[in-house]
């Protein structure tokens, strides 16, 4: 492809992934394949153990496959040198149990996801009060995460995960621990990602209502896509 | 936030496991540190009996253990002074005796009234003593200060009672902190007739001192010449076996506190496993990892050091209080004393905190976010 060539293929695209564990004995992914278009906001729905966090984890970068490939962006994850870079880069992660540090404020916990990118320390903190006014907790910033509640938390774990402008947003379980007003803010925060930013985003929930707030589910069991 | 902030509140946020290691680095350092001093200082009393004479370098028998035990004849005393090069040679006999307890190595030294201008003495009261006089005694300005006598008044050693003929000065305070007998007294006291300890030589002005040094070793296999203090250890082995032991202890203390602070580190590691696990999700390098923990351990170990070099001043004025070691240890803080604590600190944190953040930096993302 030459670089005037537009890159109409999908954002994401995996093909005959598998993740085998424990010596080959357990097939958390047993041939997945799947396409997300850039933009597109999908829910991967499915009950426990069927692989949902696993192929999240492989779509991430935080693991690999044992075979099969898969390309986000321009990136084939299979050849990728500089995950870090990656992940840095292209990918928002957010949590069920939202992983903020305890130890620093809301502010540091979005700006530490800007440590060791190109931005100055000035324009770290300013764009981390700026993501934190994103998500409405311009007034709790200096707040520790024990001093905010769960939907503020999950909040400010949106906010870090959007700090270095990712392209991609994977979310696993992100409304599990939350009261259904939360649920609603933080689907609501995600919706404008996508219309205000065109950030891909791929849901891992058990929740149907919260799968059926994107705009397409693929629904998973036993480490494969199957038809709802 | 900087690295720098983010470091210290991780430190401020683990205070226990802050103090531990802050202390390990301290106990290291200060034993280090004390050693050093003592040694230096142990280094400098010995050496500075080389300066008294102000010469361009001094003579002594090769491979004695302590280079009060170095023993010369007269025989050899002649053969220096004509050795091509040499304008005088002054043969002196060195002893220590414990005059009180404020004094318990007071420095003798016996030398003949004909060489005490070349050796660089000056007579601030009274007289020399003649050469064969029996029961007299010039004492150093600073020692008659110290026992409060003066010309005419009578001092005790060497088991008589002598009478003090005179008040020098050598411009050394080592050598103003000692009395001056007549050689044949002093040799006759101490049972060593004919026998001196050291020969302070004069090099003929213009020659190269170190010229003449290489030429004398090389025609006296026998003796050794001493210059500076580094070369000390030519004549007294026992300050170069210090030294070594010195060295030895720096390196277990390196050791051993390594193992400490590591052991620490690791079990921090184990407990902020998810952090690390969740800086790597989000795109932290595994140098950024190892950085952050190294840093860590870097910045207790520079406050560490800190104490210890505190403790170690302390330790070492309550050594130099101790009854057995008062007036025979004066610690010498020199600037190598705190490199060497500082090197042990930093060496310590080093070694401990790499393999921790080593660890830290290869943990699996995805396993380490699920560790409970």
């Amino acid at each position: 492809m030459s670089e005037h060539d537009v890159d109409t293929r999908p954002m994401i695209e995996t093909h005959d992934v598998k993740k085998i564990y424990a010596d080959g004995k357990v097939a958390a992914l047993d041939g997945v394949d799947l396409s997300v278009s850039a933009g597109e906001f999908v829910a991967i729905t499915g009950p426990s153990g069927c692989g949902k966090s696993t192929l999240l984890s492989l779509l991430a970068a935080l693991d690999g496959p044992t075979s099969g490939t898969i390309r986000v962006g321009s990136y084939e994850l299979q050849q990728l040198k500089n995950a870090d870079r990656f992940r840095r880069q292209e990918v928002g992660l957010v949590f069920q149990l939202h992983n903020l540090l305890p130890r620093l404020s809301a502010l540091g916990n979005v700006e530490i996801a800007m440590m060791g990118s190109d931005r100055p320390r000035a324009e770290r903190a300013r764009r981390a009060q700026s993501l934190l006014r994103d998500v409405g907790l311009t007034d709790l910033s200096d707040r520790r995460p024990t001093q905010l509640s769960g939907g503020e938390r999950q909040r400010v774990a949106v906010a870090r995960a959007l700090a270095n402008d990712p392209s991609v947003l994977y979310a696993d379980e992100p409304t599990g621990s939350l009261d259904s007003k939360s649920v609603s803010t933080v689907l609501g925060l995600f919706e404008r990602l996508r219309t205000d930013h065109g950030v891909t985003i791929v849901l891992v929930t058990h929740d149907v209502a919260v799968a059926a707030s994107a705009d397409r589910t693929v629904h998973m069991l036993d480490g494969r896509i199957v038809e709802p | 936030m900087t690295h720098f902030s983010l470091v210290i509140g991780n430190i401020w946020a683990k205070k226990a496991r802050s103090t531990g290691i802050a202390l390990a680095v301290a106990l290291a350092v200060m034993t280090v540190v004390t050693l050093t001093v003592v040694s230096n200082g142990l280094e400098n009393a010995a050496a500075a009996v080389l300066t008294i004479g102000k010469a361009d370098f001094t003579v002594a028998q090769k491979g004695v253990s302590d280079i009060l035990y170095s023993s010369l004849d007269n025989g050899q005393v002649a053969q220096i002074q004509s050795t091509p090069g040499v304008k005088s040679a002054v043969g002196v006999l060195l002893e220590t005796e414990r005059i009180n307890a404020a004094n318990p190595l007071f420095i003798e030294i016996g030398i003949q009234p004909s060489d005490l201008e070349s050796f660089g003495v000056t007579i601030l009261d009274g007289t020399a003593y003649g050469p064969d006089a029996p029961n007299e005694v010039m004492l150093g300005w600073r020692a008659a200060q110290d026992l409060g006598l003066h010309v005419g008044d009578q001092f005790k050693a060497n088991g008589t009672s002598n009478t003090v003929v005179g008040i020098y000065s050598t411009g050394i305070s080592y050598g103003d902190l000692g009395a001056m007998f007549p050689l044949p007294a002093l040799q006759a006291y101490n049972r060593v007739p004919g026998s001196v300890t050291l020969v302070f030589v004069k090099v003929v002005p213009g020659l190269s001192v170190a010229k003449v040094q290489a030429t004398f070793e090389a025609a006296h296999p026998e003796l050794t010449t001493i210059r500076t203090a580094s070369q000390f250890g030519r004549a007294d082995r026992n300050l170069v076996f210090l030294k070594a032991a010195v060295t030895g202890s720096t390196v277990l203390a390196i050791l051993i506190g390594a193992v400490i602070v590591g052991n620490t580190m690791l079990l921090s590691l184990f407990e902020r496993t998810r952090e690390f696990g969740l800086l790597r999700a989000i795109g932290w390098a595994r140098s950024r990892v190892v950085a952050l923990v190294v840093s860590e351990s870097l910045i207790l170990a520079l406050i560490g050091s800190a104490i210890g070099v505190g403790l170690s001043v302390a330790v070492a004025a309550g050594l130099e209080s101790l009854p057995q070691l008062n007036g025979v240890l004066h610690s010498s803080f020199t600037a190598e004393a705190f490199w060497r604590g500082l090197v042990v600190g930093l060496g310590m944190a080093i070694l401990g905190s790499l393999y921790p953040a080593i660890r830290a930096a290869n943990l699996t993302p995805v396993k380490a976010l699920s560790n409970e």
